[in-house]
């Protein structure tokens, strides 16, 4: 499963990737990019299996760049965590609205972080069978 | 409390929180100027923001709770409905020190005490009675709901949204004897949104009006309704499984992690690298000596390659170990603003050649000195602003700092367009607190009054004030340049200024000596107090107040033996280095003059700590040892020369 990671903070891309790695994903299918731009132009070059983005970060924010995921044909099915610091309601509802995956609280563990992914997968599951 | 706390992650965010919050600094004084810079607001919200971000996972509580009451402040202000006033800008700053005090206290494993409520309260948006910001108007999403959204409600959400599938997935239309009835759609509809209300085409959803409108169980329930109970993950994307990761589809190497252009490095493992970088200087010197005496012609080929590579890499060692001195000047918009409102001036600093490079241990070396410089152009070089005025000055006083490189030495001078000294002042100053008498203050021209503010216990201050009387004179600043190869002078022009101008060699670790003998010992004396040198002709030599002086250049010369302090019996060599050490110029009679030479300084070890004026000890190029002079040493801390110097004869 290739997992591309994107914060502006390289100690939070740590962080994400050490839980990632936790949970039994493999170190070396995990990718970084430091904000959505560069984000994007690896998502285009390589094929990616989950994005987990901070919101707050310089030149393109996390829900822009879910905004140009979900904008982009061959990237809009794209499952996107995203990772923010406020469990702030009109935050999240702005994020679903955009097509979000699922969020995550800032700090979490990785117990907190299997079960978003698990309720993401589960979802994923669903639409898969419905399709 | 984190299962991932290790100190690994610890150093890693103190390495970067370090630098946002040094960047924070700068910024904040930015925004004061500018309160209305949507950028810099939002750089500085994010500076907060991304810090308790990562405190959160490192669980350092107080860390936290201090950064989220700053960013939500800076997020009022970001969306326009506060200004950042010197008041909340106050708070702010104090933040920060705080901040940086917390993260001292994180790297030093000490335990660390909540903020202050009294800071938590001026730092909120609502802080100063009865100003509560106007609630934000939210034209896109009707209520703006402040509480938090739990995951149930979220799952909701993206079911109103979605229908139970998921986003950018083929639209989930209901399937026949599929998960979800239209009714049963319907009925969450309402949950969420309110019997009757559906979330039109161009209305997005509301959000629950609770926080808890769906509990845990509901919502469990609600997805056994959607999927059916026990339905079966497809098969095209499964739950993710640890055990059967997917082989690497291509290799990684195509495109890899996003370039990381700069390492860090431990400046222990970089100090460790430049003091190999010398030795091999070293070997170098020996070699070349080597090969020109044997007049190998081989071997000088191979010597002049090694030279030549061994020169690059001191210079890209020593390059490594530069900084922009833009890093030791960051500190001072903020020393300046905290200033100037204590002392009711108004100031506006300008600041040339940040990009000047100079060595690391030079920029933290110079941070004190450099701010004693400063505090003293804001409290005794510019005047209040209605003096000025009278003055036909413009109320705000300027006080410029720049930095170039001239030659081997970089030059810092703190400028100001104040009042400027009076030497007639200066002079009387320093006979009534008994610095020099008389005599010698008639003798001082322009430029030695001036000088005079470096005496020790000399100050033109009338009362001290709680600014520049913290007990550190400018003596104390002339005596820490001069420590650090470098001089300090002072120019004034009364009624128009003074500039204050401090010179240090380039770099500390590698220094480039004149290499002189007395007797039968060499003695490294650093390049950079060197003024010339020059040999003493016969009569040259005369006695003026009890001391051996030279007649030199229409001045008189002190004169210094060199072998007097070494230890080496025998007449005075007649070869005069001329010295500048602090304010003092110095003749030092050598017995002969070698040459220019790099070299690598190496301490001497704990016996000889303490012993004046030597820095250490280096290997010459014929691999002789030689002493390393630390010239500042050379006089005592009154300014008086070491009685070994004294020439008796």
């Amino acid at each position: 499963m290739k997992i591309l990671v994107v914060d502006d903070f390289s100690t939070m891309r740590r962080i994400v990737r050490n839980l990632l790695v936790e949970l039994g994903f493999s170190n070396p299918l995990i990718q970084e990019a430091d904000d959505g731009e560069s984000a994007l132009a690896m998502l285009r070059t390589n094929a990616f299996d989950m994005v987990v983005t901070d919101w707050n970060m310089p030149n393109m924010t996390g829900i822009d760049l879910l905004r140009a995921i979900r904008a982009e044909p061959a990237l809009k099915g794209l499952p996107v965590l995203m990772v923010t610091a406020e469990n702030n309601r009109d935050q999240i509802i702005a994020a679903a609205q955009a097509g979000v995956n699922g969020y995550i609280v800032k700090p979490f563990t990785a117990a907190t972080l299997q079960e978003k992914l698990t309720k993401i997968f589960e979802r994923l599951a669903a639409s898969g069978a419905t399709a | 409390m984190d299962p991932m706390f290790d100190s690994e992650l610890r150093d890693a965010f103190l390495a970067e929180a370090g630098d946002l919050v040094q960047r924070l600094g700068d910024q904040l004084i930015g925004l004061e100027a500018s309160p209305r810079d949507s950028e810099l607001l939002n750089a500085v919200f994010r500076a907060f923001h991304t810090v308790k971000g990562g405190a959160g996972f490192l669980a350092v509580e107080p860390m936290v709770q201090l950064c989220h009451h700053a960013e939500d402040l800076l997020n009022v202000a970001r969306i326009g409905q506060l200004l950042i006033d010197a008041e909340r800008m106050d708070a702010l700053l104090e933040a920060l020190d705080l901040l940086n005090d917390m993260l001292a206290a994180l790297a030093g494993g000490q335990s660390m005490a909540m903020p202050p409520q009294g800071l938590l309260d001026r730092l909120s948006p609502a802080g100063r009675g009865g100003q509560a910001p106007k609630p934000i108007a939210m034209p896109v999403m009707p209520p703006p709901g402040d509480g938090p959204i739990d995951d149930a409600e979220f799952e909701a959400l993206l079911d109103s949204l979605y229908g139970g599938g998921a986003p950018g997935a083929p639209a989930a239309s209901p399937a026949p004897g599929g998960s979800i009835s239209d009714d049963e759609f319907e009925s969450l509809l309402d949950n969420l949104h309110g019997k009757g209300s559906a979330p039109g085409a161009s209305e997005p959803p509301k959000s629950p009006s609770s926080p808890h409108a769906i509990s845990d169980d509901e919502f469990e329930a609600l997805l056994d309704n959607l999927h059916g109970k026990g339905a079966a993950p497809g098969a095209v994307h499964a739950a993710p499984s640890p055990t059967s990761s997917p082989a690497p589809a291509a290799p990684a190497s195509r495109q890899a992690a996003p370039p990381e252009n700069t390492v860090r490095v431990d400046t222990a493992r970089l100090d460790a690298l430049v003091h190999r970088a010398g030795e091999l200087v070293l070997v170098r010197n020996r070699l070349i000596s080597l090969a020109a005496r044997h007049g190998d012609e081989t071997l000088a080929l191979a010597a002049a390659e090694l030279d030549r590579v061994a020169d690059a890499l001191q210079t890209a060692v020593l390059g490594m170990r530069m900084q922009p001195v833009g890093r030791l000047f960051q500190r001072f918009p903020r020393i300046v603003r905290d200033l100037s409102r204590q002392l009711g001036k108004e100031v506006e600093l300008v600041q040339e050649g940040e990009g000047t490079d100079l060595d690391r241990s030079l920029v933290e070396a110079l941070a004190d000195p450099m701010v004693h410089l400063i505090r003293n152009a804001l409290d005794h070089g510019l005047e209040m602003p209605e003096e000025r005025e009278r003055a036909g000055k413009s109320r705000k006083g300027k006080v410029t700092l720049s930095a170039s490189q001239r030659g081997e030495r970089i030059v810092i001078t703190v400028a100001d367009d104040g009042r400027g000294m009076n030497p007639e002042v200066l002079r009387r100053k320093a006979v009534e607190k008994g610095v020099i008498d008389d005599a010698q203050a008639a003798r001082l021209n322009e430029n030695e009054c001036y000088e005079l503010i470096f005496r020790p216990g000399f100050s033109t201050a009338a009362t001290v004030s709680d600014i520049s009387g913290r007990g550190v004179g400018m003596d104390v600043v002339k005596t820490r340049v001069a420590e650090l190869g470098g001089t300090l002078q002072v120019r004034s022009q009364l009624g128009r200024g003074s500039t204050l101008e401090l010179a240090v060699p380039l770099t500390m670790a590698i220094q480039r000596v004149l290499m002189v003998r007395v007797g039968a010992r060499l003695l490294a004396l650093p390049l950079s107090n060197v003024e010339e040198v020059f040999e003493l002709a016969p009569g040259q030599r005369q006695w003026l107040d009890g001391r051996v002086v030279a007649a030199h250049r229409g001045r008189a010369l002190a004169l210094a033996d060199l072998g007097g302090w070494v230890g080496v019996d025998g007449a005075p060599g007649s070869h005069v280095v001329v010295l500048h050490i602090g304010h003092l110029r110095l003749g030092c009679l050598v017995h002969a003059v070698l040459g220019r030479e790099d070299v690598m300084v190496k301490p001497l070890g704990p016996l000889f700590e303490g012993v004046p004026a030597v820095a250490g000890a280096t290997v010459t190029g014929d691999g002789r040892l030689a002493l390393v002079m630390d010239l500042a040493g050379l006089s005592a801390s009154d300014g008086q020369l070491l009685p070994s110097l004294r020439i008796s004869a």
